[in-house]
């Protein structure tokens, strides 16, 4: 999942809020709906560059701006699992059982401390390159958790 | 705004397959039945909203905390 460093540039390249990176429209994530507020950013790219870790970036490239820092549920919370709909399932193109990619969005509090939001966890299915934002009807996680590590 | 008046086990059709359904009538609220294909994502409005807030705010408060990063590491000095 890592990519490149930024330092190489390809004949595209992206800007985020923290760097120019280069672009492979090919590893563009597809989000059929979007995200709940996003609904118009269709593709997404996944940026992992080392320094950043254990966060990422996940960031729009299609549709308005939109950049988010997001990080593996299961790292924060090493047992951390979530139920998927057959809704779900259809629209990341997988069956129950098969490796997907789990994504927490992270946000900070008037404090500054940050928090993944392990209620609605974005799955990846790096099969099909399709993804959504799982809104379980119920569950047991926090909308927002506190999170230990902080980005460097 | 469509505004229709439903008894109870009466249903509406949205589009093609999309049923609802009025199951019990109480004096606090009314129980709804949702009958939908599986590929159309069915969600209490409050949890969208609450997702959907909590989706922006995350862009928004990241970005500051991206900016810092990037002025502090540079974008091609190598980090």
């Amino acid at each position: 999942m890592s990519l490149p460093h930024p330092r190489v540039y390809a004949a595209e390249s992206i800007d985020t809020p923290f760097g120019v990176f280069p672009l492979d429209r090919a590893a563009a994530v597809e989000f059929p709906s979007g995200l709940p507020g996003f609904e118009q950013c269709g593709r997404f790219v996944l940026l992992a560059p080392e320094e950043l870790g254990p966060f990422s970036c996940l960031h729009a490239v299609e549709g308005p701006p939109a950049s988010f820092l997001v990080v593996d549920p299961r790292e924060v919370v090493p047992d951390y699992q979530v139920a998927l709909s057959q809704t779900d399932l259809l629209r990341l193109g997988c069956h129950p059982g098969e490796p997907m990619i789990l994504l927490s969005l992270v946000g900070f509090d008037e404090a500054g401390a940050p928090y993944a939001n392990l209620r609605a966890p974005i799955a990846i299915n790096p099969a099909r390159m399709r993804g959504c934002q799982v809104l379980p009807h119920q569950s047991p996680h926090l909308l927002r958790y506190p999170l230990s590590i902080a980005p460097r | 705004m469509l505004v229709f008046t439903r008894k109870r086990d009466e249903t509406i059709i949205i589009g093609n397959g999309i049923e609802v359904r009025v199951l019990r009538i109480g004096r606090d609220g009314v129980r709804i039945g949702v009958t939908a294909p599986p590929e159309v994502p069915v969600h209490r409005r409050e949890v969208y909203d609450l997702i959907r807030e909590e989706n922006r705010r995350a862009a928004d408060s990241a970005a500051p905390v991206h900016a810092a990063r990037a002025t502090r590491c540079g974008p091609t000095d190598g980090g």
